[in-house]
Order: C-alpha cells, then sequence, then structure tokens
C-alpha cells in the first residue's frame, strides 16, 4: 500500500537512460527476434571457437616437448602430464562448459545440445591425448615390447626330473 | 754310465766309457777320501745282485767293478750303505738283508774282501732310519722286535736291543727314526702306541752315553689317534743337556695328514696338512643367533609374557640412546670389514649381518672331515672316518660326493651327508655313508661318541656308479646307484620313501657307460615296480654314442641357482628368451687318458638334454698333442669354454681361448618355446638361436666358476684360477657373445655391450688373491650370501682361499661414506624453520586479507 503511493508520487522524474517504460508488444518484437538470432549465432560461434581451442595451443606445446628432451625429468614429464590429464579433465567438464552456448531451445546441460561442437572438441582433445602419448612412446614410457611384459611371464614346473 | 765331474770346476772330467751290459742299474754313490764307489743292481734269475764300481776320486779311472756275491730281493729298501763319518779310517760297508741274514761288504777301492754275515738272529727287514752315515741302523728281527747295529772295526757290531718290541697285540708296530744332536752324536727312536694304555710312546736311544754302553729315555706323550689318526712317520731330534738326561723332539706326520712337532710330551704345534687334498667342499649356511633368554617363549601364557616385555622394555631409554649414537656415526655391519667372529668357543656357530659368515664342510683323501669357518680359516670341528668292519684288516676311504640335506631354511640345525668308498686292503669295495651335523660336527646317525672316531653306514656292500641328491618336499634324500643300477636311498625313512615312489616317474638318470676309452652317455629311468630283490633297478633308455676316438672326460651341468629374469631384453624392447631347458648337461670329450692318443685327436663340447639324449650344441676343438685340457662350465642359459689353440698357420695365432656361448628360444627375437617346462620328448627343444664368440684369454687356467647370489640378480662374473697362481674374476661384460664388430648402436649402448676385442684385457684389479699365491686349484666353489650383490668364493687345491666378490659393487646396501648426520642435520633444521616461519606466515596473510 505504501509502495504503490510512493511510486505515484516519484511519477515525474525522468527514467533512468536505457530503461524503457512498459513496452508496447508489437513494434518491439521484430526488434528482439532479430537480436535473439544474432544472439543464436554469436553463442554457436562461441561453441565453435571453443570446440577448436585445444587444438590451437597444441603446436605450442608440440614444440615445447621438443624442447624438453627425451630424458625422464621433472619438466618433461610434467608437461607430458598436463598433456595427458587435461584431455580428461575437460571431457569430463564437456556440458558445463558448453552451456552457456546452449541455444535457448534446448536444455543447456544435456549431451545432445551443440553435438557437433562437442564432437570436433573431443577430437582436439583426442589429438592432445595423442601427442602426449606420443612423447611418452618416445622416451620409451609405454610397455608396447615384449620386454615390458617379461616379469609378469611364469612357468610351470618341468616335467621331467633329472638327476645329476 | 756315469760322468765324472770335478767336484771344484764342474766340469766332466772323465769319461766312463766301460762297456756294461744293459741289466745294470746305479743307484746310489759314495765318496770317500779313498775312492768313489758307484752301487747299483744288477738282475740275475730271481732277485737282484749287487754291484760295486770303484773309481779313483782324482782322475776318474775306473779302479775295480764287479758283483757282489749276493741275493736281493726287493732292490735298495733292503740295503743299508754304512760308514762312519766320524772315523774315516773304517772302510764303509753295503749291508744287506739276504735270506734273513744280515750281510755286509766292506767297500775298499780294489775292492778285494768278501762278504760276512752277522751271525745270532734272524731278520725281517734292515731301515736306514737317517743315522747310516754315522755307523748305525735298525734291524728289526723275525719276532719285531729292533736292534741296533753299528759299524765298528770288527764289521757290525749289535749295540742295542729294544726292550718289549716284539710283536705282540697289545702295542702297535713300531716305527724308528734316527737324529743327531749338536754335537753330531747319533740317536734313535722307537716310536710306538700302546694299545693297553691307549698312549703313545718313545724310547731313544743315545748309543754314545752311558760310558759308550748306551742310554735309552724313555716317556709317553699324549697323541690323540681318535682325532689325528696312526702315525706314519717319525723324525727325531734329541739334546743331551746334562749326563745322564736326553731331550728329544719329534716331528711327526700322520695318516690323516696332520703334522705335529713334540717336545718331550709337549704338543708344539699342529699343522693339518690334510687339507691339500680336499676331495669334495661345500658351504654351508650358519643359523641366525638365538638369543637365550628367549628360548622358551612359545608356551607362555599372557600375563607372563607380559610381565617378560615390561621387564625388557625397561631397557628402551639406553637402547634408544644407543640407536641415535649408531645412527649418527654409521657403526653397523660393514660390506667392507672383516667378519667379526665370536671368540667365545662355547657360542654355537652363527651367521653375521650380511650372510658372509658360512661353514666349510671338507671331507679330504687321508680320511678326515672337517668344518672350517670361513670368517677366519679356523678348524671348527674335525672328525677322523672309521673303518667299521675293515678297522682288522686295514682300508682307505676315499670321498666320493658332499650333499647338504639340510639347510637352514628347513627350520634345524644344517647336516650334510658324505658318500665315500672304503677300499678295504683285502680287496672289497664297499660305499659308506657318514651323516654329519655341520655347524658342531657330531654324528648326526647318533651311532659315534663326540670326540670319538666317525661311524658310518653301510649303504652298499660293492662299489657305487653314481649318487644324486633328490629334492623332495619333505625334505632332501641321497638316491645311490650301484653296479647292478639298483636303488638305494639315504635316508630310508617312510616318507622319503614315500616321495620317491611319487617323483619316480618323472625321474630320468644320464650315467656314463661303455669300456673305457670309448665311453658313452646312457640315460636311465626307474620303473614303477621294485625287483625281487626289494629294490628298484634302473633301466637304459637312451644311449649317445661318441666318435671312437672321443671319450667322456668331464659332465657337468648347471647350478641349482634361481634365474631372475627368462628372457633378456634388448635396446629396443623385443625380448630374446633365454634357453633355460633344467634338463641340459654339459660333456666334455676328448682321447682318452688311458689309451695313446691318435695323431689327430679332436676334442669336442656338447650341450646335450640329459633326459633324452638330445644334442643341443656341439663344438669341435683342437687337441694339443693328444691331450685335451678343456675347462668348461654352464650358468642359466650361458656355457663359458676354455681351451689351448695349438693350430698355427699364416693368420693364426696359438693361443689360449675362451668361447662363450649363449642359447636364447625360437629361431629370432620375441620367440618363445616356454624352454622351462617343455617336455624333453618335444621337437622344440632344439628350436634355438646360439650367440657365440672366441676370445683370446691371457693364460691358461685350472678351474673356472661362475658367481652365485641368492636371487640370481646381480650379473655373473666368471671366477678363473689361473696358472700363475692367482684366482681372477672376470665380468661377463667383457664375455657376452653379443658384442658388436663394429662401434655399437644407441640400442646396443643400451644393453652396456662394448665393441668387440678378440682380447681379453688381464687386469690386475681384478685378481682376488692380491698378492698371495693360491697354487694349483683344484676347484672353485661359489656360495650366494643374504645380500644378493655379494656372492663368497672359496677355491680348494694345494691352498685355500676365501674371499667375497661384489660383482655390480654392493649396489643394495647403503654406500658407508653416506653422510646421515648431515641429512638428519638438515631435515631437523627445516622441520625447526617451518615450525618458527608458519605462524608469521599465517598472521601476514590474515592481515593482508583485511587491508585489501
Amino acid at each position: 500500500m505504501t509502495g504503490t503511493a510512493e511510486a505515484t508520487k516519484w511519477r515525474h522524474l525522468p527514467p533512468p537512460p536505457g530503461f524503457a517504460s512498459v513496452v508496447s508488444s508489437s513494434k518491439s518484437n521484430k526488434h528482439t527476434a532479430t537480436a535473439t538470432a544474432s544472439y543464436e549465432e554469436l553463442k554457436a560461434k562461441r561453441a565453435w571457437d571453443l570446440a577448436f581451442s585445444p587444438a590451437k595451443s597444441l603446436p605450442m606445446q608440440a614444440f615445447m616437448l621438443y624442447m624438453s628432451g627425451g630424458g625422464v625429468q621433472i619438466f618433461s614429464m610434467g608437461i607430458v602430464f598436463m598433456l595427458l590429464s587435461s584431455p580428461f579433465k575437460n571431457l569430463a567438464s564437456i556440458n558445463s562448459a558448453f552451456a552457456p552456448f546452449a541455444p535457448a531451445s534446448s536444455s543447456p546441460k544435456s549431451l545432445g545440445t551443440l553435438s557437433l561442437q562437442k564432437i570436433a572438441y573431443i577430437f582436439c582433445n583426442l589429438l592432445t591425448l595423442a601427442l602426449g602419448l606420443w612423447k611418452c612412446r618416445s622416451m620409451g614410457l609405454l610397455p608396447t615390447g615384449t620386454g615390458d611384459w617379461l616379469a609378469f611371464e611364469t612357468r610351470g614346473q618341468p616335467p621331467e626330473l633329472l638327476l645329476i | 754310465m756315469g760322468t765324472f765331474y770335478d767336484a771344484l770346476t764342474g766340469q766332466a772330467v772323465n769319461r766312463n766309457g766301460v762297456g756294461a751290459p744293459p741289466i745294470k742299474l746305479y743307484s746310489k754313490i759314495l765318496a770317500t777320501r779313498s775312492a768313489v764307489y758307484l752301487l747299483g743292481l744288477a738282475k740275475s734269475f730271481a732277485s737282484y745282485t749287487l754291484h760295486v764300481t770303484s773309481i779313483s776320486p782324482i782322475t776318474g779311472e775306473l779302479v775295480a767293478s764287479g758283483n757282489v756275491p749276493s741275493s736281493v730281493l726287493s732292490g735298495f729298501s733292503d740295503v743299508v750303505v754304512l760308514r762312519d763319518v766320524k772315523e774315516p779310517e773304517l772302510d764303509p760297508r753295503l749291508v744287506w738283508l739276504e735270506d734273513k741274514a744280515i750281510k755286509s761288504f766292506p767297500l775298499s777301492p780294489s775292492l778285494k774282501a768278501k762278504p760276512a754275515v752277522l751271525k745270532g738272529a734272524t731278520y725281517k727287514s734292515v731301515q736306514d732310519v737317517g743315522v747310516s752315515d754315522y755307523g748305525q741302523f735298525v734291524a728289526v728281527q723275525e719276532d719285531g722286535s729292533g736292534r741296533v747295529i753299528r759299524l765298528s772295526s770288527e764289521g757290525l757290531k749289535v749295540i742295542w736291543e729294544y726292550a718289549d718290541s716284539a710283536t705282540s697285540p697289545q702295542r702297535s708296530d713300531s716305527i724308528y727314526a734316527g737324529g743327531l744332536d749338536a754335537d753330531g752324536y747319533p740317536y734313535i727312536a722307537r716310536v710306538f702306541w700302546s694299545h693297553v694304555f691307549k698312549q703313545a710312546s718313545v724310547h731313544v736311544l743315545a748309543s754314545h752315553l752311558a760310558e759308550g754302553k748306551g742310554l735309552v729315555t724313555g716317556y709317553t706323550f699324549p697323541f690323540r689317534t681318535g682325532e689325528y689318526g696312526v702315525i706314519s712317520h717319525v723324525a727325531v731330534d734329541a739334546a743331551n743337556p746334562e749326563p745322564y738326561r736326553v731331550l728329544a723332539r719329534l716331528f711327526l706326520t700322520t695318516s690323516t695328514g696332520a703334522v705335529q712337532l713334540w717336545q718331550q710330551d709337549q704338543l708344539q704345534w699342529t699343522r693339518e696338512e690334510g687339507l691339500t687334498d680336499i676331495r669334495a667342499a661345500e658351504l654351508v649356511e650358519l643359523p641366525e643367533r638365538k638369543v637365550a633368554a628367549h628360548a622358551g617363549v612359545e608356551h607362555e601364557s599372557f600375563g607372563t609374557r607380559l610381565r617378560r616385555q615390561l621387564s625388557d622394555a625397561q631397557d628402551f631409554p639406553q637402547y634408544a640412546v644407543n640407536f641415535a649414537r649408531r645412527f649418527v656415526t654409521g657403526s653397523y655391519a660393514s660390506v667392507s670389514a672383516p667378519v667379526a667372529h665370536s671368540t667365545n668357543a662355547t657360542e654355537p656357530l652363527s651367521r653375521d649381518a650380511f650372510g658372509f659368515r658360512k661353514v666349510i664342510v671338507a671331507a679330504t683323501s687321508h680320511g678326515k672331515i672337517y668344518g672350517i669357518d670361513s670368517a677366519n680359516g679356523e678348524v671348527v670341528w674335525s672328525r677322523v672316518f672309521g673303518l667299521g668292519w675293515a678297522a682288522q684288516v686295514g682300508g682307505l676311504i676315499i670321498p666320493a660326493k658332499l650333499f647338504v640335506t639340510r639347510t637352514v631354511n628347513d627350520g634345524e640345525t644344517p647336516q650334510i651327508v658324505l658318500v665315500t668308498q672304503r677300499k678295504a686292503n683285502n680287496g672289497l669295495v664297499d660305499t659308506v655313508v657318514f651323516h654329519v651335523d655341520a655347524l658342531t660336527g657330531e654324528d648326526a646317525m647318533g651311532k659315534s661318541a663326540p670326540r670319538d672316531v666317525l661311524q658310518g653306514q653301510d649303504v652298499v656292500s660293492g662299489p657305487l656308479v653314481e649318487a644324486f641328491l633328490l629334492r623332495t618336499d619333505n625334505g632332501r634324500a641321497v638316491v645311490l646307484f650301484d653296479e647292478f643300477l639298483q636303488v638305494h636311498l639315504y635316508p630310508e625313512t617312510e616318507d622319503i620313501r614315500l616321495a620317491f615312489e611319487k617323483a619316480l616317474p618323472t625321474l630320468r638318470i644320464p650315467l656314463k657307460s661303455g669300456p673305457p676309452g670309448q665311453r658313452r652317455l646312457t640315460g636311465h629311468q626307474i620303473p614303477p615296480k621294485v625287483e625281487f630283490t626289494g629294490r628298484h633297478i634302473a633301466y637304459q633308455t637312451w644311449t649317445l654314442p661318441f666318435p671312437p676316438t672321443e671319450d667322456i672326460r668331464a659332465v657337468f651341468s648347471r647350478p641349482a641357482d634361481p634365474v631372475a629374469s627368462l628372457g633378456k631384453v634388448l635396446g629396443n624392447r623385443t625380448t630374446l628368451y633365454k634357453y633355460l631347458n633344467p634338463n641340459l648337461i654339459g660333456v666334455v670329450t676328448g682321447p682318452s687318458a688311458t689309451l695313446p692318443p691318435p695323431k689327430d685327436a679332436g676334442c669336442g663340447v656338447y650341450l646335450v638334454d640329459g633326459a633324452k639324449g638330445t644334442v643341443i650344441y656341439h663344438a669341435v676343438l683342437p687337441s694339443v698333442d693328444g691331450v685335451c685340457d678343456i675347462k668348461a662350465t654352464l650358468v642359466e642359459n650361458w656355457l663359458v669354454y676354455h681351451y689351448y689353440d695349438n693350430e698355427a698357420g699364416p693368420g693364426q695365432v696359438k693361443s689360449h681361448r675362451i668361447v662363450s656361448v649363449e642359447l636364447y628360444e625360437g629361431h629370432g627375437v620375441d620367440q618363445k618355446t616356454r624352454s622351462s617346462d617343455l617336455s624333453s620328448l618335444s621337437n622344440e627343444t632344439t628350436s634355438i638361436s646360439v650367440y657365440e664368440q672366441s676370445y683370446v684369454f691371457p693364460h691358461g687356467i685350472t678351474t673356472m666358476s661362475p658367481t652365485s647370489t641368492s636371487y640370481g640378480i646381480t650379473m655373473k662374473d666368471i671366477i678363473i684360477a689361473n696358472e700363475n697362481h692367482q684366482i681372477q674374476s672376470f665380468p661377463r661384460r667383457f664375455l657376452d657373445p653379443r658384442r658388436p664388430k663394429q662401434k655399437p648402436t644407441a640400442q646396443e649402448m643400451e644393453e652396456w655391450l662394448i665393441q668387440y676385442d678378440p682380447v681379453i684385457p688381464n687386469d690386475p684389479k681384478r685378481v682376488l688373491s692380491h698378492n698371495y699365491q693360491v697354487a694349483k686349484t683344484r676347484r672353485i666353489v661359489t656360495s650366494p650370501a643374504l645380500l644378493e650383490s655379494t656372492s663368497l668364493v672359496f677355491a680348494y687345491g694345494l691352498d685355500l682361499f676365501f674371499t667375497r666378490i661384489a660383482p655390480s659393487n654392493t649396489f643394495d646396501v647403503l654406500s658407508e661414506n653416506f653422510n646421515k648426520a648431515q641429512l638428519v642435520f638438515t631435515i631437523g633444521g627445516l622441520a625447526l624453520a617451518i615450525v618458527f616461519v608458519k605462524p608469521i606466515v599465517e598472521t601476514r596473510r590474515l592481515r593482508g586479507r583485511w587491508h585489501y
């Protein structure tokens, strides 16, 4: 009761800049439609940017790996660890990362929204993971040879016992 | 014939070209002022005749030569050349035993004399006891009593007869010995063992005392025959401090190889020279030291245990102080210090912190077994072998094999079983087994008293073919094969017999068989049914014949050490799987040692599957003038053999060679045939790839052996006893058969391969025996310690040598230079700094939040 009485007291004051009073429907619908359409475009473009962002840092990381050399040192292991762990971290938070760019028509946090961008994002993260694994392989850390599994081999008892 | 040399100038003066009949053999030369006599034997119908030739000492001309009318049966053992250097005008005499009488012949330059007979008694032997240059010798009469006979102007004179010296069951046969004192007077001693008093007695005759009538001093000395055996030889030395007092020094040699010096009845020292002929030796692990206070902890109630632990906890502050002191000053047991041995003799032997201290059990061919402490080389215990029923006729016990049948890992004190052959003097051969506790030398069969002669068990009444150790879940047993291939087990307990029956279908036994000079390898199996004799009899399943000129010289096998890895990982992380056939044995063949060798005889080294007879590897080696001197050793999949290459020619060098051979499964990399559990009947046992290379070795060797460690992880060095009386070790890196002929690539450098160089460097820093001479090493025994990085090495032959070697340095022990104090202080300092700085940082951070 008191609020409405006070609100009529201050009606002669001009509205603040940018503040529109009660909007009438028909004329400004077109404005908002074009505004939302460009907004959607902007969001889609931003989503594609986010999808390709891991691939952009790949050349820089490749160069850092090259500089860190072949030995198992703390610097090279740090970079390799970052390369190996960041794809998984990114994939875990993929939905929340793309949520701001979700179009208004779909739910922000579901996997199906922006599926193309998400697939591209996953692909770029896999590229990062591949680079990390390649570095591991060149350092000799990947157990690809039979020599790496030699310690796990077992042998049984021989069928003949020689007395000698 | 003889050549006469001038004593002053050393030149040949005159050659005696007298044509002598060829059946004459000169054995002795006697030089006197008037003539030089050549004494020899001439063969006649049934015996020998003495022949004397006298030669002028100045011109070398033959003065006279002729046979002495005599008939000596067994050569110069019945002849004594008697003269007295103190009375040179007495003619020297030739004394011999003929037909139970003593005859003598005086020697003069013209050799004109007639042999004289010493009348009065019949004799059975004459002995030159070492004082024949002083005119005395000993003659033993028919009844065994001894007489001393001297050279005098009237010929031979009996000056003494030893009282009570006739052969009797109350005493042993006497041994006579002669010696001199400082003034040059001869003494003759008679040494014998009295069975009645159980003591050794000496009677020393001084013939010049008591106005020339002769004085005998007798005494007994406490010779321990149960420990040292029977006295076999005596040398005597005497002193005459007062007119009627004679002090004698005896130098004894016993049948077990002990050498002793007795001064009157005091033993001065003993030296166990029997240890120069060790036939079998093993290193036995020692148990941990048991603290006596914790002897009865197994059956305690809770209350008593609590009280005991509380009372033990009173020592805690002192323990903590000691711990800190030990930690800071680093006074732990160290790998480079000598092993501290307990000087307390009553304490049982126990191992040290790293397991370097072991008991060396050694059985010699002189009839004794010793337990030697490896920390200081002292003999801890020794036992003489008892002859059993052969004690009446006499015999010899020859050790064949020594097995450790119980170790500390089986929970109780270690025991050894020694398999021996007993050759009685009546020709019978038996197999006797002795079972001894390795720490104390006590009889594990319980038959002999602790300080007495060791009694064994006659397992086989016949010769032994082979003895093996069978490892079962219930313990270890010795399996013996007699000449009919019957199987005997020792010990004959029920669970050993059951374990043997269970293992029976899988047993394969390779044996050497065939005529000597052309032996071959035959394989045997044991049928499950017992024959009518009550024992299993092994039957033959395969034969591996060798070329007709080759005989088996040696058979060797892999040591039973654990294998750490099943393959060798190459630089590109592919694997070469090692050929670990458990039935692999090595055979060295060559021309027979007994038959005359053919001209172009060859030697061979074979690697054979002992369960089927398949030849896996074969190398033909040259012989040196028909003699094969190949030393080979096999460990894991690595065979190393050493020989001398005598082939000369363009581009060929005569040198000692060492060949290193490695066997891998399959025909390439990454091929697996699982050779460790493969049946020997499978075709895959021969799918191997061989890598071998030969190197030039610096010297010849007498024996070689690889090191052995407890898990097999450390690289194996080859320990070699070379001809320069040294023990040297050669690392595996130099003997690797995959050494590349060109500069090693990066992959090969990862495997630590060095480039191939034909010569193995002779590094004096790798000589283990420092500047000691270890002569005529017969065998090197290596044994693991508790530390994985260290192996113990024991070499025996003429000398005994024990050391330890770390082939890859002591990688499993913290270095002694490690500064533990610095580490502790650094960490303590940092912790203290954190304690101080943490509140400061927190207040700063808090204030920072309020300011911005």
